[in-house]
């Protein structure tokens, strides 16, 4: 952590021991050139993935549009109905769990051990299974958080992260004395990728700041938590253990549909998104989503014995201002904030940063070439 | 003699299976993840077949699935919903160890799982 100020105390230290604006601005320059250096590649490679992952839900279901759409009808089977299609069609396997759609032409899910049966919740036909494994779609996660896995990939994007963020705010100092927003198309080829990198910096410099503070925050959260806690005042969640329920006749276990209406008797205008079996956890748990409570919205979880019996009740209101802070940083990261508008947002903000790291490559080899020729001083070519 | 063999190597069997019938508790870590997960399970082995169920704690448990037992190798499975969980063991004494692979809808990681015998 000590290292995440290190660098601003070395550029503060630096303005003073210099005196000089223009060896200031030199040494900025560099700073900003390195960085750019050590991490560009690896923007490059967030920025790509994270422009996919930023609508991962629509495309894994354009991915698997047989499955995943239904013709919106009036009222969904009962779970039990749908269990009882799903184990028919599949030799009898128990249901895991079933995923409920937040749209009338989404397709449920119903998790089986051999995998992920999609339904059509108003006629019970199963539109087909999906075994687990590896998607393009979870190969560009994998490389988003861990470059394709480890702990080296996952700590060398973290801290590109950290690098993007001094980038953006090195950057925003240089650009500072002119404050240049055109595009001089007639210029030379430089001074085309100079004014594009200027005007696009500035221009994204919200989007991208957010995407790359908020980036930060999820690579060293681990670090931050302790503070953030501290400064809220709270505590992380802390998951309930279910207790075991003591064992009743058959007749008396209820099914998960009854499961859904207590839950939904406990957490009043919130809807089910997601219900574990009992014998795959000890506890039927409801996972319900209120739209009502932002971010945290679908922290709701009721977890009831197969009797019916409620064991824990977890509600989205109660979660401590620490959660709450770490799920804003997350749906900022995301662009799931304020829906769509954001999403698009964080969108522009991948884009703009590829165009940031392939303008500022293009600027140092057009700058490399005049600087062998005719040695224009580093400030001339500013 | 072949009978005395027999019955020996029988008993021996018996034991080594043995061993893996009670709770044994420890944690994995997920490749690239920076903290442990707790693991407990609860066996029964009878000759060669194997039941019970594991999870984070006692009071969340799974049923283990497509148990195989091959002399000091040990697999099985549990699912959670998303994830299945396929358990690659080896048997040391009052120690298991191996890998694990945790695979869901679109992803697939690799982890290290090491357990003690509890009882």
């Amino acid at each position: 952590m000590r290292s995440v100020f290190a660098l601003p105390a070395l550029v503060c230290a630096t303005t003073v021991m210099f005196e000089s604006p223009i060896r200031v601005r030199r040494f900025i320059f560099n700073v900003h050139l390195i960085l750019a250096a050590c991490a560009g590649a690896f923007v490059v490679t967030l920025a790509g993935t994270g422009s996919i992952i930023e609508f991962e839900p629509e495309l894994d279901r354009a991915f698997h549009a047989r499955l995943a759409y239904v013709r919106a009808g009036q009222d969904p089977l009962s779970l039990v109905e749908i269990g009882n299609a799903v184990s028919r069609r599949f030799g009898g396997e128990p249901v895991v769990a079933y995923f409920l759609a937040a749209k009338p032409d989404l397709s449920w899910q119903v998790a089986l051990p051999s995998g992920i049966a999609y339904v059509n919740q108003y006629t019970g036909e199963v539109l087909g299974e999906r075994r687990r494994g590896e998607t393009f779609l979870g190969l560009v996660r994998e490389l988003h958080l861990r470059l394709g896995g480890g702990e080296l990939g996952g700590g060398i994007l973290k801290w590109s992260t950290v690098a993007m963020l001094f980038s953006l705010v090195s950057g925003l100092y240089l650009w500072w004395p002119n404050k240049q927003i055109r595009i001089r198309l007639m210029r030379s080829k430089r001074l085309r990728w100079s004014d594009l990198h200027h005007t696009v910096g500035i221009v994204s410099l919200l989007p991208l700041g957010l995407l790359a503070t908020s980036g930060v925050i999820l690579g060293f959260e681990g670090q931050l938590a302790p503070v953030v806690y501290r400064l809220t005042d709270s505590r992380p969640a802390v998951v309930s253990r279910f207790s075991a329920s003591v064992h009743q006749t058959e007749a008396a276990t209820i099914t998960p549909d009854q499961a859904v209406a207590i839950a939904r008797r406990l957490v009043p205008n919130a809807v089910a998104y997601r219900v574990q079996m009992p014998k795959y956890g000890g506890v039927y748990q409801v996972a319900l989503s209120d739209a009502n409570d932002g971010v945290a919205g679908d922290r709701n979880i009721v977890a009831l014995d197969p009797y019916g019996n409620v064991v824990s009740v977890v509600k989205s209101s109660t979660v401590s201002r620490g959660d709450r802070v770490f799920m804003v940083n997350e749906a900022i990261h995301t662009g799931n904030i304020l829906g769509v508008p954001t999403r698009i947002g964080a969108l522009l903000g991948t884009i703009a940063a590829l165009v940031q790291v392939s303008s500022g490559l293009a600027m140092w080899m057009y700058r490399r070439k005049i600087v062998g020729t005719s040695a224009v001083p580093l400030e001339a070519t500013q | 003699m072949k009978k005395i063999m027999g019955i020996l190597l029988l008993l021996v069997s018996t034991a080594v299976a043995a061993d893996l019938s009670g709770k044994w508790s420890g944690t994995f870590r997920a490749t690239g993840a920076d903290h442990d997960i707790p693991q407990l399970f609860i066996l029964k082995q009878d000759g060669s077949k194997l039941s019970g169920s594991g999870g984070p704690n006692e009071g969340e448990q799974y049923p283990i699935e497509s148990p195989r037992i091959d002399d000091d190798k040990v697999a099985f499975e549990i699912t959670t919903g998303e994830w299945k969980f396929s358990y690659h063991l080896k048997v040391s004494g009052p120690h298991l160890t191996g890998d694990l692979e945790l695979t869901s809808a679109d992803t697939r990681r690799t982890a290290k799982v090491a357990l003690n015998k509890v009882n």
